[in-house]
């Protein structure tokens, strides 16, 4: 095709930029004169409209979020993705991925550059389960990420994020490591669950035993079978009771089985099994405990379950992505 | 657009690496779904840079590497999301209502592309831009509150639009 003006891209998007920053000069005579220019200069050519289209839907929309007076965390959403400095390579892009998505406000859905990586991965809702190369089985629930190293000497799952099941296969000369940023867990042939979350890891124990080396302390722990352990900088390093072969169906049945637990620790659990947010003031429900058997496979189900049983608390879904829960105290 | 002569070089690399690609991401994501949806984006990436394809020596590095970058910009994406829905949260007056999930759609996605732009710009520059097309400023305003003159928050403005503009103009 032939073209009068031999113009190249680059010029054309510079035009079409240099129009659009003159359409809202300071100054009123020079925006009704940028107003005509742009206007000819559009029609001169369909390429040029074209250049400009894009530019146009774009500001449209910041227009709409100003109009809609959401400034604020349009600027922030921008912030949060934006690195300190530019990354030249892709070890840094990596690096700045898990800056991306760390906001601390958010911790639970926070994933570094390794998850993004794993070796095994869960999404929102999401269960898999898989036999290893030992034999043993691992299944993952939702939003849990491990890698594995697995070689003549060892087998060692590390658990990055979310919540395992493991089953292990017998094999005297390797022990079974699950190891978490809280401590070691050390097995030879056995069943449990392990829960990594923000300050601690919960192990509970389905079948026979475990040595556990807690970070931080010379003294290994064994745990048994009907026994829980929850270890870390945000826990007591305390034993509990539980109920192994309850936690295990829960498991195959997607569901959650708490008993006295915050209901805050709760909404955090519920919030990893779906997409988006679950928001809550900690203060305002941190008096509230809760004992239920929900589903993890519909947690709108579960939410609906928790307001039922909670006649102050008031559920809204504010769009499928954010769910606020609030305490009506006087209401 | 086609040549009949020789086999089409994406096409070739499609049929010879395709399959490894989904592998690779299935091992790296661990969800089949999402390897599936970034093997498919990367290709259609690479459609998008058609002239590259001559050059490439070790196609699955460059695969790779693709998908590696593809799925650091779907971080970014749910980064901005998650920002910009809390902070909307925050913001939430359950009396005024709050933007429908298609206007979130749409905001998320521009502030992707404009977060994505601007890192591709001097810090000072994307803080003019925002100030100007986010936050309403004038010109003066802005020079005013960057240290700058008239001049230079214009050569800002037009060096962030171009960076927001697509690569190859249609």
């Amino acid at each position: 095709m032939n073209s009068r003006l031999p113009a190249t891209p680059e010029t054309l998007a510079e035009q079409a930029a240099d129009w659009i920053v003159r359409l809202s000069a300071d100054d009123p005579g020079e925006r009704q004169q940028a107003e005509a220019g742009y206007r000819a200069w559009k029609q001169a050519d369909p390429r040029h409209a074209a250049a400009a289209a894009h530019l146009e839907s774009l500001l449209g929309r910041l227009d709409d979020i100003r109009s809609r007076g959401t400034q604020g965390p349009a600027r922030q959403a921008i912030h949060s993705a934006r690195p300190r400095r530019p990354p030249p390579r892709l070890a840094t892009a990596l690096a700045l991925a898990a800056a991306l998505l760390l906001p601390g406000w958010i911790a639970l859905q926070s994933a570094p550059a390794d998850i993004l990586f794993a070796d095994l991965q869960t999404g929102s809702g999401e269960w898999i389960a898989r036999t290893l190369a030992d034999g043993s089985q691992l299944s993952l629930n939702s939003n849990s990420a491990v890698d594995l190293e697995f070689d003549a000497k060892t087998r060692t799952v590390d658990l990055l994020r979310g919540e395992i099941l493991v089953d292990v296969a017998r094999d005297s000369s390797r022990p079974f490591v699950v190891s978490t940023a809280h401590g070691n867990i050390r097995a030879l042939g056995t069943r449990f669950l392990v829960s990594r979350q923000d300050d601690a890891t919960v192990l509970s124990m389905i079948e026979s035993r475990v040595e556990v080396r807690i970070d931080g302390q010379e003294q290994a722990v064994v745990v048994e079978a009907g026994q829980s352990l929850r270890f870390g900088p945000g826990s007591e390093n305390s034993l509990a009771a539980i109920d192994g072969e309850m936690l295990e169906t829960a498991w195959q049945q997607h569901q959650l089985v708490v008993r006295d637990r915050p209901l805050a620790a709760v909404l955090d659990e519920l919030a990893r099994h779906r997409p988006g947010l679950i928001r809550y003031d900690r203060s305002a429900i941190a008096k509230l405990h809760v004992s239920a058997v929900v589903p993890l496979n519909d947690t709108d189900r579960s939410l609906q379950l928790l307001a039922n049983n909670f006649p102050e608390l008031r559920i809204r879904t504010l769009t499928p992505y954010l769910v606020i829960v609030d305490h009506e105290k006087n209401h | 657009m086609r040549l009949a002569a020789r086999p089409d070089p994406l096409s070739e690399l499609y049929a010879s690496h395709h399959g490894w690609l989904i592998g690779w991401l299935r091992r790296k994501l661990g969800c089949p779904e999402h390897a599936a949806d970034v093997a498919q984006d990367t290709f259609l990436r690479l459609i998008g840079s058609r002239d590259v394809l001559a050059g490439i020596c070790e196609p699955r590095a460059y695969l790779s590497t693709t998908a590696k970058r593809l799925i650091i910009d779907r971080a970014r994406r749910q980064a901005i999301e998650q920002a910009y829905l809390a902070e909307l949260a925050a913001l939430a007056d359950p009396l005024t209502g709050f933007p429908s999930p298609e206007e979130t759609l749409i905001a998320v996605e521009a502030l992707t592309h404009i977060a994505a732009a601007l890192e591709n710009v001097p810090a000072k520059a994307g803080e003019a831009f925002l100030l100007h097309y986010l936050d309403g400023l004038t010109h003066a305003e802005i020079g005013e509150r960057l240290g700058v003159g008239p001049r230079m928050v214009r050569k800002y403005l037009v060096q962030c639009l171009l960076a927001c503009a697509p690569a190859e103009p249609a």
